[in-house]
């Protein structure tokens, strides 16, 4: 591309110049016979000083307009007009005067070196330009060069991403769905014929409620998958109305009784909250995955705290915060990310990972934020969210 | 003979243990469970299991790892819990010792089979006897290097002779490339998955009764063979 691109500019720069040389010539002859007309009326009233200037004017402008051969073109026309039309004896090339043969001398030299001067001065100009011009493509190239690579490099990375994620979600998958197989297969070889295995009626209720248990557990994890893919295309409608915000705790609250039992709430609301214009229900989830992280790695005696403030005009700030171990600094903007998880958490109960990144998604197409705020280590979690009142 | 059999399962999934602890157990045999690699091989030494079902991907001491830990103070048969698209690591596991693998999900009736294939090895080995192996369809006289198979003596050259007895002496198990490279012609033979295809191609063709449709020797796809002395 850069050589065929190279050849090209050379043919252009050939053609132009070609077409530039023909014009220098016609400058030259048009113009010195533009002053020799102009001037030639009044031959016997002007000094010969005021011609030559007037014609070494020409020179000096074809020399630089047009470079170095239709300068000496324009010089050689204005010494044989300046000598035929204006050195007496007048029509002649024969020069009378010796102190006009001086004057004649000075023209022609004054032309030459002018002439030269400054088309040489437009050729360094010209190739200034042209190196110019050629530094700006090699700087394009390498530009576009540099972009191709970081492409190369973002699609590398986005397909070892891909790849990650599969994992993550075939592992969630096969999971639950190897033991419900192996419950199912010892449930089936039970009530066949040739039995080798008999399971009392506790065994069998407890294998049954657990293969009902892994399957929702897969159908949340399907759930979670489709509207995290939703928010991620940009396709998550979200259903915008004014809404009281201790509403949505309530309804938050109740979705999560079950996993709440017992447990201590504590909900520090400020005074006159404003309406926000959100989705109820939407919000009410990220409130339920908050509640829920909080019950899942705190210890059940200590409390939760729920706290909503007006944290600045026109935005709301909710937070969620336990006395469980809290988030490790190194990963409190990771755990935001989908299929993340703290490996060697202690905990017995095991998230899909997904739960945060819906909630980042749902806050920030309500033009919020959410993050884990600073706290010292071992004083628990603290997840706020902020989300703007909105107008209509 | 009918002591109860000791399983360790290892695995870091909750869910998985669990079903797979509840299961055995209702089969009769004394099952414990660990999370991960480090904690496996402290049960394997106070609870002396006589089989080991291990998952692969596990934090700290991966299955992998495991089994190399594993063989390097016993032969206690080792199954492999693997998924699709991780047959690399299988293979890996197989070389670094694993008996036999099975994917997940599986099935109760599938991994009972192995379990029972490789305890019944395991017993096999205790009391196998140098001269005379028999075993299913096959009987081997080491000394007269004679292979009788359904009671027809088959005459097999001396490579073909040493490949047909390191498949019967691990009958059941899988048998990588690798493996079976490394065990009849050395450990610089280790690449040529060409050259045992040829051999088992003329062994399968003297043993078997259609060796179109091979019943001892069977192929498990990309990863390498798996002898049945049984028809």
């Amino acid at each position: 591309m850069s050589a065929i691109g190279a050849l090209y500019s050379k043919l252009e720069m050939a053609q132009f110049g070609k077409a530039n040389k023909l014009l220098g010539y016609l400058a030259a002859i048009f113009g010195i016979g533009l002053i020799t007309l102009a001037l030639a009326p009044f031959q016997t009233h002007i000094n010969s000083t005021t011609v030559a200037l007037c014609l070494l004017l020409v020179v000096l402008i074809v020399a630089t307009a047009a470079g170095s051969r239709p300068a000496l073109l324009a010089s050689v026309l204005g010494v044989l007009s300046f000598n035929y039309f204006f050195l007496p004896p007048l029509y002649t090339l024969t020069i009378a005067d010796p102190q006009n043969w001086i004057a004649f001398a000075a023209f022609f030299i004054t032309a030459m070196i002018a002439g030269q001067l400054s088309s040489y001065a437009r050729r360094r100009a010209d190739e200034a330009q042209m190196q110019k011009k050629k530094i700006e493509a090699l700087y394009e190239e390498l530009k576009s060069a540099f972009a191709k690579a970081s492409e190369a490099e973002a699609l590398r990375q986005s397909e070892k991403l891909k790849t990650a994620l599969l994992d993550a979600v075939t592992h969630d998958l096969r999971t639950p769905l190897t033991s419900i197989k192996v419950l199912a297969t010892a449930l089936l070889e039970n009530e066949s014929e040739h039995q080798n295995l008999e399971l009392d009626l506790q065994s069998k209720k407890e294998f049954l409620e657990t293969i009902v248990k892994e399957t929702n557990r897969l159908n949340d994890f399907i759930e979670g998958l489709v509207e995290l893919a939703q928010i991620e295309a940009g396709a998550f409608g979200l259903r915008l109305g004014w809404e009281e915000i201790p509403e949505i705790i309530e309804a938050a609250l109740s979705r999560a009784e079950r996993m709440l039992k017992g447990r201590r709430i504590k909900i520090n609301l400020e005074e006159n909250l404003p309406l926000v214009r959100v989705d109820s229900k939407a919000l009410a989830e990220v409130i339920y995955t908050l509640l829920d992280n909080a019950a899942k790695y705190s210890p059940a005696e200590a409390p939760i705290e729920i706290s909503v403030k007006q944290s600045q005009e026109g935005i709301v700030e909710i937070a969620v915060a336990d006395h469980g171990p809290g988030v490790p600094k190194e990963f409190r903007e990771k755990i935001f990310d989908k299929f993340f998880r703290i490996e060697k958490s202690e905990s017995k109960a095991k998230g899909m990972g997904l739960g945060l990144a819906i909630a980042k998604g749902i806050i920030e197409a309500h033009g919020g934020k959410i993050w884990v705020a600073e706290r010292a280590e071992g004083s628990g979690a603290r997840f706020v969210f902020l989300i703007p009142i909105g107008d209509e | 003979m009918n002591e109860v059999k000791k399983i360790l399962i290892v695995d870091d999934e909750a869910q998985i243990t669990w079903a797979l602890r509840r299961t055995l157990s209702a089969h009769h045999y004394e099952v414990r469970t660990a999370a991960d690699g480090l904690s496996a091989l402290e049960t394997f030494n106070d609870f002396q299991p006589d089989l080991v079902i291990t998952d692969l991907s596990m934090p700290e001491v991966s299955g992998l790892e495991l089994c190399r830990r594993l063989r390097k103070f016993t032969q206690v048969p080792i199954i492999v819990l693997s998924v699709k698209g991780e047959e690399k690591t299988k293979v890996e596991a197989l070389d670094a010792g694993a008996d036999d693998y099975i994917t997940k999900p599986f099935g109760m009736d599938e991994l009972l089979a192995r379990v029972r294939a490789g305890l019944r090895r395991s017993n096999q080995v205790k009391k196998q006897e140098e001269t005379v192996l028999e075993i299913g369809d096959f009987h081997i006289d080491l000394a007269t290097y004679q292979v009788f198979v359904r009671g027809e003596e088959v005459h097999l050259t001396p490579k073909e002779f040493e490949l047909l007895v390191f498949m019967v002496r691990n009958y059941g198990r899988v048998l990588t490339h690798r493996t079976l490279l490394g065990a009849v012609w050395g450990g610089s033979y280790t690449e040529q998955t060409e050259y045992l295809r040829v051999f088992l191609r003329h062994l399968r063709k003297k043993i078997e009764p259609d060796p179109s449709k091979p019943v001892y020797i069977l192929t498990e796809p990309w990863v390498g063979y798996r002898f049945n002395p049984f028809r």
